[in-house]
């Protein structure tokens, strides 16, 4: 951060850019307040600074300006950072088991090699290919080593409940019932649609969705783990040899 | 460069063996994507695929570095409508081809990465083959702030819009061929023609809204300002938004134009219309700052001719006002008027954000192990019931019991007479404490005639009086209650649910027998 004292209509524009990052539904059109702050955010450097350091004190963290918006983490136990309680409130244990792994699957299966990060070009993932991509790589997943309650030992025990889920199950009006992958996997791409990570590309089909830039850089974020690690591996293999 | 036959064949062919074996290349993915539609179930006889992959890449084309970029719903929309008038027989199928074509050109079938084929660079007779690696788009999928759009690479404009003999990793050329075919596509001359009717359009608006300013300063109920004004003005603020917006990249697209290695012809017009757009340019900030300071000039023409009065929150009927109208609302205009209603009244609520990593780590926290064993026990000593300070001893309970189940017979019997059998009753022990035996009655009968019901529902009411009176009920009599240390009316205990002797008078003393 610079140390020069950032003037009061500074100070002001980058709560209002803040403002718009926060708010999900805000795009930065043409011609619009929002675009013009983020043209200010990219190339003026001391209106960085302020954002910057005005989202820290917020207990936030800019983690990039790609053209649909400027993208915010949260810190862990802020007043930004969602808690399970904004979940699905009846998930159980293994609902929640489940849920982590198919994030990571997806993680995994969109973006497998770092290289994939800087690519701007959003990602087709459909429900069915994550899948049986990630019924492919439990064996991955099984053989990971680690203590009971390390992260490795909490991947074992989801892609044990995993591969015990069965693939579908339908209700009576023929839709996926709870219970079945499937229906994990679109519960999920449905929770990453309301976070602004995903977008449903109906044009191309039922149950196929985009992955915004959002959810690239919150990926690229990640410091990983020995789950998206071996899940990446995984793919990286499926990629090479396709 | 080596060249890529080696001398073997002729020089000439040598030369540009590598840049026709890359167009070809590129036409490759066409090619199998018609291949692969036969396994969708689009049959290359009702459908020119090839025809439907050029008209994508020419849809993306028409577009490209304008303000609104083809999305990706644009490009399908369009195919369907073009495979619909191929195959007039099946408009069920027209957007499957659709979809088959895009997903072909985005190599949908190895996740939208790269086509990669592989060359062999066979360089001098003798030399081992060197295999190169060509990997290129055609079209691709990028966020834009309004939703995916779909763009051309340059390799695909190159080739597609102008054939194949051509460098094409020109991305100079390329922006080149994209003008060129704008310009023939008449997209300059409509640009143009939009950005000088948006000009004249704020030419009028700057002058309305001068008159207005006029006239409010004047008097400030010349003008509608709760409705329409606000209106007019919402409407030109956009008009000037949009315009700007919409200019500043027309106006980038086109002096790239001046900059790059273009025709004459392009060049010319692109000059012709970056004059145009910096005098609308100009017109439309004109505008936007009359209309940057109108409301301030109706704020204070209405403080300086009237008195501001303060608007006061209606009280809201809930039912009547708010959800009944809502729930007949349409969906959208219901959405906006709860999310309002409810930001008021719930006050602010944070939008909470992801992490990654947190997210993981919250979903797969391991479930919460007891920290020792064996929880310590707290030691209550033992209890002697029998001696409890705050209870009766059993005996007195016994002679109450004996005093009250004089009302078993059904009859009515007053709290005096109660009163009255208790001497006889504490007379067959010596232990007994006569005035405990009378207290005990006097509270059990209080309690009939009064119970404390939440006491009652929660447990806290002391052993012997829930006993003995929960079988007995009591109602005021007329006569006085006349014993020391207890006032008021006398009371008819009976047992609960027995019969009642004489009529109880609602006009009676009010006041309660009060011990």
């Amino acid at each position: 951060m610079s140390s020069v004292a950032a003037d009061l209509t500074q100070v002001r524009a980058a709560a209002e850019l803040l403002g718009f990052a926060l708010a999900r539904r805000a795009r930065p059109v043409e011609g619009g307040q929002y675009r013009a702050l983020l043209d200010r955010y990219r190339s003026e450097l001391g209106f960085k600074d302020v954002v910057d350091t005005m989202a820290e004190g917020l207990g936030l963290e800019v983690l990039g300006v790609p053209r649909s918006g400027m993208v915010l983490a949260p810190e862990p136990g802020g007043a930004f950072a969602t808690r399970l309680a904004d979940l699905r409130t009846t998930m159980d244990a293994d609902d929640r088991l489940v849920f982590g792994l198919v994030l990571i699957g997806v993680a995994a299966f969109a973006y497998p090699t770092d290289a994939d990060f800087d690519d701007p070009e959003t990602r087709l993932v459909e429900i069915v290919r994550v899948d049986e991509f990630i019924r492919g790589s439990l064996d991955a997943l099984g053989g990971l080593g680690g203590v009971e309650g390390s992260p490795e030992e909490r991947a074992r025990a989801a892609a044990q409940v995993y591969a015990d889920l069965p693939q579908l199950i339908t209700t009576q009006t023929g839709r996926r019932a709870r219970g079945c992958t499937l229906k994990a996997v679109e519960e999920v791409f449905g929770w990453l649609v309301e976070q602004g990570a995903a977008r449903e590309a109906g044009t191309l089909g039922p149950d196929t969705f985009h992955l915004t830039d959002r959810f690239r850089l919150l990926v690229a974020d990640s410091a990983g783990g020995a789950a998206l690690d071996a899940l990446r591996d995984v793919r990286s293999a499926e990629v090479a040899s396709s | 460069m080596t060249g890529a036959y080696g001398g073997v064949i002729s020089p000439a062919a040598d030369a540009s063996a590598r840049d026709r074996w890359r167009a070809l290349a590129l036409t490759d993915p066409v090619s199998r994507l018609v291949r692969n539609a036969a396994h969708a179930g689009i049959d290359d006889a009702d459908y020119d695929l090839r025809l439907l992959a050029l008209a994508a890449v020419d849809v993306v084309v028409g577009s490209m570095g304008f303000a609104r970029e083809a999305t990706l719903d644009d490009v399908v929309d369009e195919l369907t409508g073009l495979a619909s008038r191929m195959c007039p027989g099946r408009p069920d199928q027209a957007r499957d081809a659709a979809q088959t074509v895009v997903r072909g050109l985005l190599n949908d079938a190895h996740d939208q990465r790269r086509f990669s084929y592989r060359f062999a660079d066979l360089g001098a007779p003798g030399e081992t083959v060197r295999w190169e690696s060509y990997s290129f788009r055609l079209l691709s999928l990028r966020e834009a702030e309004y939703g995916p759009v779909v763009v051309a690479s340059d390799q695909a404009v190159t080739l597609f819009l102008n054939g194949l003999d051509v460098d094409l990793e020109d991305a100079d050329r390329a922006l080149a061929h994209v003008l060129q075919r704008q310009l023939d596509d008449r997209r300059f001359d409509a640009a143009a023609r939009t950005a000088a009717q948006a000009e004249r359009t704020s030419v009028g608006m700057s002058a309305t809204l001068a008159e207005l300013l006029d006239a409010t300063r004047r008097d400030v109920g010349s003008h509608d300002w709760e409705q329409e004004v606000p209106e007019r003005l919402v409407r030109a603020r956009r008009h000037v938004e949009a315009r700007i917006g919409e200019d500043d990249r027309l106006l980038e697209h086109v002096q790239s134009g001046l900059d790059a290695e273009t025709s004459p012809e392009v060049r010319a017009v692109s000059g012709r219309i970056v004059d145009l757009i910096g005098r609308a340019r100009r017109v439309h900030l004109d505008l936007e700052r009359r209309l940057v300071g109108a409301r301030e000039v109706f704020l204070t023409a209405q403080v300086r001719q009237r008195l501001a009065r303060r608007r006061r929150l209606r009280m809201l009927a809930l039912r009547d006002e708010v959800l009944v109208p809502v729930l007949a609302l349409p969906r959208p205009v219901a959405v906006a008027v709860t999310t309002a209603f409810a930001d008021r009244a719930l006050g602010v609520s944070v939008p909470r954000l992801v992490r990654f990593d947190d997210m993981v780590d919250m979903l797969w926290a391991p479930p919460r192990a007891r920290e020792s064993a064996e929880p310590d026990v707290e030691i209550v000593p033992d209890v002697d019931e029998a001696h409890d300070v705050q209870r009766y001893p059993e005996p007195v309970v016994g002679a109450a019991r004996e005093v009250l189940s004089a009302v078993t017979g059904g009859e009515e019997i007053r709290l005096s007479a109660l009163l009255d059998a208790v001497p006889d009753a504490a007379s067959v022990d010596a232990e007994i404490d006569e005035g405990e035996v009378a207290e005990l009655v006097l509270l059990s009968a209080l309690w009939a005639f009064a119970p404390d019901v939440v006491a009652e529902a929660e447990g806290d009411v002391a052993g012997e009086i829930d006993v003995l009176a929960g079988g007995i009920e009591a109602r005021r009599d007329d006569r006085l209650l006349a014993r020391s240390g207890v006032g008021g009316p006398d009371l008819l205990v009976r047992l609960r649910g027995g019969r009642v002797v004489e009529a109880a008078d609602p006009l009676d003393d009010e006041s309660e027998p009060v011990a």
